[in-house]
């Protein structure tokens, strides 16, 4: 074997290409025997240049080109996006388009979650609980698709509100579909904690302490897993979130199992916080006027993806294109999470280690590295096009 | 139940060869099945196992650099090989096995164990990551099963006081169903042939969002295809043993239909249960608990038999 003559090593290769990845990544995985001695992780085989994309796209055009750019955690990016323009366009938004928005990115967490309950499960070859928990997600893509018309993109979000009502027949939906998916997760919370193949799988599996957390920069469920008490609906509310404040859910031991509970736990969380919503629901308008053209400014927003803290930096330079948008996705964040853990570890653990912090590999991919002949460090237009073909031939 | 055909039919059509294929498949699309309603999926056609078989046997194959030529080609031809041979043991669809001598257990044993090894072999016969860490692991899951099983399989052996297939078989219609009186055995038996098979929860060898398809990842074509009958092969052989065995033995087809049929759908629950163990849990498995179950069994059947005669 050619690496083994090199170095001595035997490394796995994971990816891009993988039955274990539902996206392209790229991990080196250098096993001795079942036990993982090294790992690395190589990312940005989707980067798509969105960031680059929106420069030349309206402030309206770019709320549809944002909500792409994740299929899971789509409405909680354009949430991101156009609460940050709203800043900078010193509009407010109606309280009742900041409940929707909320019910919807709610409504997403519960739908991301469940998906990444199946997803984890099948990675510890569970593939009984997979079928279940997808089949069971059905009944939150139900009630999307009724509430907005779509599965994926629900499309929730315009500058300055929502696009759309919650009217008491959809409220009714909404909640017997929770009563439903309650009844389910409470299943799953038993599943988990108490199957005892499946604990063999999960307990004391990548450990992460409470310093660890904070010192590798973990976001999301993954840190909340280790005991870090970080939660933007929490620390830093916005839409409905600072009328109807959530519970922080946190887990002390670090470990896989943590991190299933901590989810769990938090679906149990989403349907408390959409039912008192639906309970108070303030009325008033859905949307107000926003400029077409956004005054000059810098601002950012942070809000509480699925995965954890997502970023938005927007630049307006007055004109009805913004200037620069920059994202941060909470995948990226969990990364080195995931290579520190690695080690010492069973390759058979890696796939659950891996799937552990969600990761939404072509939502982080921002860059892409080039190792290039030409050395100078500005390209032209024309460059940058060689170089594409040369790269794809 | 004898059968009064010439051995060519016996070897090449039933209860041997096409048969035996045959059976095989089906058997392979009821597991599919029964799993896939557990988990409340559809599951396949009936024809799906045989279509598989066709596709794979029209593609090309190819052999990846690296490899030896004639043992790529030649491990699944020795695999396919051994387990029907083994089948011709045992009391195939309950009739009298077509070929029986003293002893023919141990050989049905080591027929069945060949095939294992042969997965084995034609992974460490390639240099892909994937093919050789599952080989090690599959290489390592046979020495954990292998011994609780042969123990699991003597339990009824040393019952009869014979090593003989048919005659365990006829003592086990004849006497109190052996799952009632060696209930442990019956256990460690069922579970060791899905440890054998390689079925969820022991597919560590071949777990595919680890070593994608383990041993096999570079088999395509004929030699998959042929791997893939030899399991379905095994799987029906092992289900007729157990069956014969402890399920107060197989007298005529329909008593091989159902007895199957109720194994089956317990290793297919079996399966939807479990979350996939990792290589070294199914080695502690097997030894702490499999390899000690297994002898505790033997050890009561001995003393049983030394001390029953007092009575």
């Amino acid at each position: 074997m050619p690496t083994q003559e090199q170095n001595q090593k035997f490394i796995v290769p994971i990816g891009p290409q993988h039955p274990a990845l539902k996206e392209p990544g790229h991990f080196e995985f250098t096993v001795d025997g079942e036990i993982v001695t090294g790992a690395s992780v190589r990312l940005g085989y989707v980067h798509r240049g969105i960031e680059k994309g929106t420069e030349d796209r309206t402030w309206t055009q770019n709320v549809y080109l944002l909500e792409r750019i994740c299929g899971i955690c789509s409405h909680v990016h354009v949430t991101a996006y156009v609460v940050a323009v709203e800043q900078l366009a010193k509009v407010q938004v109606p309280p009742r388009a900041e409940a929707i928005r909320t019910i919807v990115a709610e409504l997403e967490r519960i739908h991301s979650h469940m998906l990444w309950l199946g997803v984890a499960a099948h990675e510890g070859g569970f593939d009984s609980l997979f079928m279940y928990s997808w089949r069971d997600r059905e009944t939150v893509m139900d009630i999307l698709e009724t509430i907005s018309g779509n599965r994926v993109h629900y499309s929730a979000n315009i500058l300055g509100g929502v696009k759309f009502d919650i009217d008491d027949q959809k409220r009714d939906f909404i909640l017997k579909g929770l009563d439903f998916l309650e009844e389910r997760t409470n299943h799953y919370m038993k599943v988990v904690t108490t199957d005892e193949t499946f604990l063999g799988r999960t307990r004391d599996v990548g450990i992460m302490t409470k310093e660890q957390a904070i010192e590798l920069g973990a976001v999301g469920p993954t840190a909340r897993a280790s005991g870090v008490t970080i939660d933007i609906r929490d620390s830093a509310p916005y839409s409905a979130y600072k009328t109807f404040p959530i519970n922080v859910i946190t887990d002390e031991t670090g470990d896989l199992l943590a991190r299933f509970v901590v989810r769990i736990k938090e679906l149990l969380e989403s349907y408390r916080l959409i039912r008192e919503i639906l309970d108070h629901m303030p009325e008033g308008e859905l949307a107000v006027r926003v400029p077409r053209r956004i005054p000059a400014g810098e601002t950012i927003h942070r809000v509480e993806a699925p995965r954890g803290e997502l970023f938005y930096y927007v630049k307006s330079n007055g004109g009805d294109k913004p200037e620069r948008i920059k994202v941060r996705t909470p995948s990226l964040c969990n990364w080195s999470s995931v290579i520190n853990f690695a080690v010492g570890h069973k390759l058979a653990d890696m796939p659950m280690i891996l799937a552990g912090i969600d990761p939404c590999f072509s939502c982080n991919d921002r860059l892409i590295k080039i190792r290039r002949d030409n050395q100078s460090q500005v390209w032209t237009w024309e460059d940058l096009r060689l170089h594409g073909i040369e790269y794809y031939r | 139940m004898n059968l009064p055909l010439p051995s060519i039919i016996l070897l090449l059509f039933f209860p041997g060869g096409l048969f035996l294929l045959a059976s095989g498949l089906v058997y392979e699309w009821a597991d599919r099945k029964l799993v896939a309603r557990f988990q409340n999926r559809i599951g396949p056609r009936w024809f799906q196992p045989l279509a598989d078989v066709f596709k794979l046997l029209s593609k090309e194959e190819i052999v990846p650099s690296g490899a030896i030529r004639g043992l790529f080609h030649g491990l699944p031809i020795i695999a396919l090989a051994s387990a029907l041979t083994a089948a011709l043991y045992v009391p195939l669809a309950g009739f009298n096995a077509s070929y029986s001598f003293k002893g023919d257990l141990i050989v049905v044993f080591y027929l069945l164990s060949a095939l294992t090894i042969c997965i084995g072999l034609a992974g460490a016969n390639n240099i892909s990551r994937f093919s050789l860490i599952g080989a090690t692991r599959t290489l390592t899951q046979i020495f954990s099963y292998e011994a609780p099983f042969l123990l699991a399989l003597l339990g009824p052996a040393i019952a009869t006081g014979s090593w003989n297939i048919s005659e365990i078989n006829a003592y086990a219609q004849e006497n109190i169903w052996m799952i009632l009186a060696q209930p442990i055995g019956f256990i460690v038996a069922l579970i060791g042939l899905m440890g054998k098979l390689e079925l969820p929860p022991f597919d560590a060898p071949e777990a595919e969002t680890e070593i994608v398809a383990g041993a096999l990842t570079e088999y395509s074509g004929r030699g998959l295809a042929l791997f893939r009958i030899g399991k379905d092969v095994e799987l029906v052989i092992g289900l007729t043993l157990i069956s014969a065995f402890y399920l107060g033995g197989l007298a005529n087809p329909l008593d091989f239909l159902w007895k199957t049929a109720i194994l089956l759908l317990v290793t297919a629950g079996l399966q939807s249960l479990f979350a996939r163990l990792r290589i070294d849990q199914t080695v502690g498995m097997w030894w702490r608990v499999g390899a000690l179950l297994g002898l505790l069994q033997l050890l009561a059947i001995i003393l049983g038999r030394q001390i029953s005669p007092l009575f």
